[in-house]
């Protein structure tokens, strides 16, 4: 296996290379955000909270798709670590406006956040711009949704956000703007680097940093470092969490592994990589999977999707990660790869206790499979106290099969946040076997449920709120089957 | 007016703009850095800095002793330590001080300090703090009528407590300051600080240095809403004295997570109440105790409970009342200014008691609110004696109750949620009327310093700070106007207590009234002068005609005698004459606030210049299985007077409202029984996002409405649109309501989390 130690990138038109062994100031565990403030001319990207809350360090980055094209995506230069943008092209604040004759020439989307009013203090501005940007690139007239969506990931104290709808509105028009003027220069440049890239191997003095493109080398690094720990979006083991770990560090990358990128189906079976970021899983799902969908809108900001992957939600076993509850309602299964074999696990076995799972230290969780379902009712639910960009106060993800006569012939009643890990409320699901799906049984129920669970007291609700909430939920489930 | 474009607008999309921690500083920049205590209320028996003094690349360890002026930063009162000495009286205290090359080092450093606390017991909520009587001062109490009399004399009565919370200010620029020591005892100061001229002050005095060395610039704050009113000082003094120990310039940027975990916030507030009124709901009597959390010291407290009390009639005729304030001492950081000051608080207390009048009388509150408002010819003295001038509340009422369809739209939600049983439904109006003026009377002043080049370009300086509110563009626009020439030939410069000594804070929402009055006071002077050439040059220019001084305006760039006017002079052409005349170029300006007093005794006088005025309307559908509520419409209908900048208005008063809904409805501060705080990150506390605003958000400034005797006959904007968010509370609590068929009163405190809606759905379900 050749490595290379260095990563190269596209920044202000130009390759930029960095070895790590010749940067003093810099480590693979260096945030992009970090890297970019270190350089003078680029003071506009700011930190708000450095955790992927605020999006003030928004930056966009842009990435050879496979249409020989660039596709942009806007995410947190906060979460990134550096090495983590090798091969694309780093867009910041500063690249967005031009000059001509010492006149500066605003980018549509700027022209508008000036026009409509929709910057104050300005700290969050270069954030929203870059987000407003990210748009303008992927949408042509978008609608509010879309809109909403689109800047779900930036806070804003000043303005209340009306203004910024009309800015959206006003400015995505479809236009040329220099990035598309650019747009074959650049993609040679991307090329460039690609072409060249060997799996990267960065070691400095308390940080080893791994990464490939493709499955099988991963494995064998996998196999090898054993105590590494795996990283895909970084997103939840975010930068900050992870300069804090134990020295000496391993990671291992696998966000560029091209293999495990994919959503397909057959009769039987939806299979989701492992590697799909959740903005492009919630895509597919929009048409394939609603249940998920449902969640995936709900699911972090659209920074946060652009770089946070199933499998790391997945691979997290946090007791509140928001897909888990949906995925047993599925009754998904887990495909697990190693380089002597691979072997497949339901999601229930798989999330072992708090944070733990049954991975084994040579294996990679390959992909996802979902089986298809058609008569059956699965419908998921989150709540938070803020609908966008909070992490759920509970969740639940119920699938019931009734037979002609409206009698349960098949439930799952899945509930996130209400125990160390996703669980089954087994009682209440026990109960309303084979009983008819009606109000009487529903609200019996209820009663069950609410002491199924020893949910605790936190910083999101008190526990009898999440208590109620759980039969409020399948009350909620039961209104709409009910329609 | 002249229209000029924000003038930060340009370098905010671009990313030019420059806040304390985007500096360019030389390579000696330290990284300083707040050793602060973990625990409430301790003893601190023992400490040993020697380990973390030694390692490598760590300038300095401070601690109390190492102070050279007074340890003391307290604002009013002189009861906070700059760094604690023998106790500690809050989990957030800055014990410490760390200058070190890099961050790493100088966390480093932190561990390697020892230190041994004994705790001791702690008041960490309200509660307690009631309970052990923990007062901070004496209670302050206004009064008006005989309370007692006639809460006896009143047909109905209804007693309860109320309770609303505390909030993060979230200002997207975390506490920041830059300092540069300079020679012999000169310091430069860049602080994130709404206050410069106390800034110089505190760390004058922590340094033991006169003012006239301590040098504070402000270019712009990245938000403040009050947070950064007093608590900027400390973080100044901090970097101060970190810089005079080093010889080296420092910067202390905080992290999000320190923010929220050090510094002050909104007051929560605990009142009780026992209302009288009759049949039709009048209120006849009120009798009201509030008593807030004031954290660890005073602070702003004293001013910030002023004007709870001074708020707790809000827009309503109370003939008979009786509030009581009391300010306890909790060990918590001491919580501060926040936009509104108070006055939401009060605000909400009375809020509420109409909101139960109008259920228990089974009418419309807005019926309710609307029979109890301040009259224009009588019933128009308020309970601190300040009579009501220029009430428009009726105009704004009737305007808003037909452009909201209100009336309507309660049928339509009836006949909603009379067909749905889990979804339901809610509309609230509710006014806003808000005094303008410092309540400490000496407070409203303001200087500014205008500077004309030779080559007619203008320089403005003044004393108040640009924090997004676009106080500098209006400012501009004030001199754009008063000069008559283009704005482009204008620069409203950084704040600078070089240039403009001894100001006040801007807060207070009297930003640019304050400071737009001294600008213009400063242009008039350098105008008095330049019309005394300028009359020379014109009627050189015009023999046949008679020239009068008093007729000679500045306009469009040039200067001529509005009867003639084509007989002119550009304004750079009278302002190279000027100085070829040697006539002085630059100005100073003064304003204070007339005719303001109050007399703290007999709790008695005029505290506010004037009111601001508005209401709003909102409707909003819960769900009450989740607790998941949307704002489905707002319309708001707000006295600017004769607006300085329109869109700076509106912007304000959208901002504002969706902060105030942030505070109504998902913000909510939690901490454990041993005073930790819970929610302090953004991971747990949830300021509001695009997709919290309302589907349909109508904001509109009332039309034709002066205010005679401020600048430009405008009024203040800062804070008074926070409280049109009480429209967005209640209508969720009418909706809640809903469930019971509005017969039974839902608990429903501030914030209304999906909790709380959840549990109150299921109080009034219990009830029934």
């Amino acid at each position: 296996m050749k490595n290379q130690s260095n990563i190269a990138f596209i920044l202000d038109d130009k390759i930029v290379t960095i070895d790590f062994s010749e940067e003093k100031n810099l480590k693979p565990t260096t945030s992009v955000l970090e890297y970019i403030r270190l350089l003078p001319t680029k003071k506009g990207v700011k930190e708000g909270c450095g955790q992927g809350d605020c999006g003030a360090c928004t930056i966009v980055l842009g990435e050879l798709n496979n249409e020989n094209d660039i596709s942009y995506k806007a995410v947190n230069s906060c979460l990134l670590l550096l090495p983590m943008i090798h091969g694309k092209q780093l867009i910041t604040i500063e690249n967005l406006a031009t000059k001509k004759d010492n006149n500066i020439i605003l980018h549509p989307v700027q022209q508008a956040v000036v026009d409509t009013n929709s910057s104050q203090c300005g700290y969050c501005t270069p954030g929203m711009v870059m987000s407003l940007f990210a748009l303008f690139k992927n949408y042509k007239n978008p609608s509010r949704e879309i809109i909403e969506d689109a800047l779900s990931g930036n806070l804003c104290r000043c303005t209340g956000y009306q203004p910024l709808i009309e800015t959206a509105q006003n400015s995505c028009k479809g236009q040329k703007d220099t990035f598309e003027k650019n747009k074959n220069q650049t993609i040679n440049l991307l090329k460039k680097i690609n072409q060249k890239t060997k799996t990267i191997s960065i070691h400095t003095e308390d940080v080893h940093y791994f990464r490939s493109t493709n499955l099988f080398d991963t494995l064998q690094i996998r196999k090898e470092n054993p105590d590494a720990i795996l990283l895909s979006g970084g997103t939840d083991s975010s930068h900050k969490k992870i300069s804090e770990k134990h020295k000496p560090l391993k990671i291992i990358d696998i966000s560029s592994i091209d293999d495990i990128q994919y959503f397909t189906e057959d009769n039987n079976n939806f299979y989701i990589g492992n590697g799909l970021n959740l903005e492009k899983l919630r895509t597919f799902a929009a048409s394939k999977l609603p249940v998920l969908e449902n969640i995936l809108k709900v699911f972090g900001s659209l920074q946060i999707r652009n770089l946070a992957t199933i499998g790391g939600n997945i691979g997290g076993a946090s007791p509140i990660g928001d897909l888990i509850p949906v995925l047993f309602a599925l009754k998904a299964k887990i495909k697990l790869q190693s380089n002597s074999g691979k072997r497949i696990t339901e999601i229930k076995d798989f999330i072992k206790s708090y944070r733990k799972t049954d991975i084994k230290t040579d294996e990679i969780i390959e992909s996802i499979i979902i089986p298809k379902s058609d008569k059956n009712i699965i419908k998921s639910y989150k709540i938070s106290k803020r609908k966008n960009l909070d992490i759920s106060t509970l969740s639940g993800a119920f699938n019931i099969l009734l037979d002609d006569k409206s009698f349960v012939k098949e439930i799952i009643l899945a509930f996130g946040g209400m125990a160390e890990i996703t669980k089954r409320a087994s009682k209440t699901e026990d109960f309303l076997l084979k009983k008819k799906w009606e109000r009487r049984n529903i609200y019996k129920a209820v009663e069950i449920l609410k002491n199924e669970f020893e949910p605790i007291s936190d910083a999101r609700s008190n526990k009898e709120f999440r208590r109620i909430a759980t039969g409020n939920l399948l009350i909620k489930f039961w209104s709409e089957t009910n329609e | 007016m002249n229209k000029v474009q924000d003038n930060n607008a340009i370098k905010h999309v671009t990313g030019e703009s420059v806040y304390v921690n985007d500096i360019g500083v030389n390579d000696r920049l330290l990284y300083g850095k707040i050793v602060y205590s973990r625990l409430p209320h301790a003893i601190i028996k023992s400490y040993d800095l020697s380990k973390a003094r030694s390692l490598q690349g760590v300038h300095t360890v401070l601690c109390s002793k190492d102070i050279t002026g007074k340890n003391q930063m307290g604002p009013v009162v002189q009861d906070e330590p700059c760094l604690a000495e023998r106790e500690v009286n809050f989990a957030g205290q800055a014990i410490f001080l760390i200058a070190a090359e890099n961050e790493e080092t100088a966390k480093k450093a932190e561990d390697l300090i020892e230190i041994e606390f004994e705790e001791l017991e702690s008041i960490t909520d309200l509660k307690t703090a009631i309970q052990k009587d923990n007062l901070l001062f004496e209670p302050q109490k206004i009064e008006t009528g005989n309370v007692k009399n006639a809460l006896k004399n009143s047909k109905h009565h209804l007693s309860g407590n109320f309770f609303t919370g505390a909030q993060e200010h979230w200002y997207l620029e975390t506490q920041s300051c830059l300092v540069i020591p300079g020679e012999g005892k000169e310091i430069k100061i860049f602080s994130s600080t709404q206050h410069p001229s106390e800034t110089q002050s505190i760390v004058a005095g922590v340094l033991g240095v006169n003012k006239n060395e301590v040098e504070v610039e402000v270019r712009r704050l990245g938000g403040a809403f009050g947070g950064k009113e007093t608590q900027g000082n400390h973080y100044a003094a901090w970097s101060a004295l970190l810089a005079n120990a080093t010889d080296s310039p420092v910067k202390i940027h905080l992290s999000r997570n320190d923010d929220q975990l050090t510094t002050g916030k909104r007051h929560p507030f605990l009142s009780n109440y026992i209302v009288g009124f009759d049949d039709n709901g009048i209120i006849n009597a009120l009798d009201v105790e509030m008593n807030c959390d004031a954290g660890s010291s005073n602070d702003l407290t004293y001013a910030i409970l002023a004007r709870a009390l001074f708020h707790i009639d809000n827009s309503y005729f109370i003939p008979n009342l009786k509030v009581i304030g009391k300010a306890y001492k909790t060990n918590l950081p001491s919580n501060t200014a926040f936009r509104g000051f108070g006055g939401p608080q009060g605000m909400a207390v009375i809020e509420n008691i109409i909101d139960s009048i109008a259920r228990y009388l089974q009418l419309d509150a807005t019926e309710i609110r609307y029979r109890n408002f301040y009259q224009i010819n009588k019933n128009n003295i308020t309970h601190y004696g300040q009579k009501i001038e220029n009430n428009r509340l009726f105009k704004i009422y009737d305007e808003i109750i037909e452009s909201s369809n209100y009336f309507e739209r309660r049928k339509q939600i009836t006949e909603f949620n009379s067909k749905n049983e889990f979804f339901k439904k809610g509309i609230a109006l509710t006014p806003v009327k808000f005094g303008i003026s410092f309540t400490t009377s000496f407070l409203n002043q303001a200087g500014a310093l205008v500077h004309i080049y030779k080559d007619g370009t203008v320089q403005v300086n003044h004393g108040g700070i640009e924090m997004g509110q676009g106080l500098n563009t209006k400012i501009l626009g004030i001199a754009s106007d008063e000069f008559g020439i283009n704005s482009d030939d204008i620069k409203v410069t950084s704040t600078n207590t070089s240039k403009v000594p001894n100001t006040s804070a801007t807060a207070a929402s009297s930003g640019s009234d304050l400071n737009g009055m001294a600008v213009k006071n400063a242009i008039d002077k350098l105008k008095k002068r330049l019309v005394e050439i300028a009359y020379k040059s014109i009627q050189k220019k015009s023999k046949e005609n008679k020239i009068s001084k008093k007729d000679i305006i500045f306009k469009n760039d040039y200067v001529f005698d509005k009867n003639f006017n084509d007989i002119k002079i550009s304004f750079k052409e009278l302002i190279n004459t000027s100085y070829l005349n040697q006539i002085s170029l630059s100005a100073t300006g003064f304003y204070s606030t007339p005719g303001i007093h109050f007399d703290k005794k007999k709790a008695k006088g005029k505290p506010f210049y004037y009111f601001a005025f508005g209401m709003s309307v909102s409707e909003v559908q819960i769900d009450t299985l989740t607790g998941a509520h949307k704002i489905l419409r707002t319309d708001i209908l707000h006295d600017a007077g004769n607006p300085l900048n329109e869109e700076i208005d509106i912007g304000q008063i959208e901002g504002g409202f969706i902060q105030g809904v942030g505070w109504c409805t998902t913000e909510e501060i939690k901490w454990d029984k041993n005073g930790k705080l819970l929610t302090f990150s953004p991971d747990t506390y949830k300021i509001p996002l695009i997709t919290d605003i309302p589907k349909d958000f109508r904001v509109k400034l009332l039309k034709d409405a002066p205010n005679i005797n401020v600048i430009k006959k405008s009024k203040a904007v800062g804070e008074p649109p926070f409280m049109h968010c009480f429209s967005v509370w209640l209508a969720i609590k009418d909706a809640i309501s809903s469930v019971g068929d509005h017969k039974i009163e839902p608990e429903l405190s501030i914030p209304a989390t999906n909790e709380k809606i959840v549990m109150a759905v299921e109080k009034v379900k219990e009830d029934l």
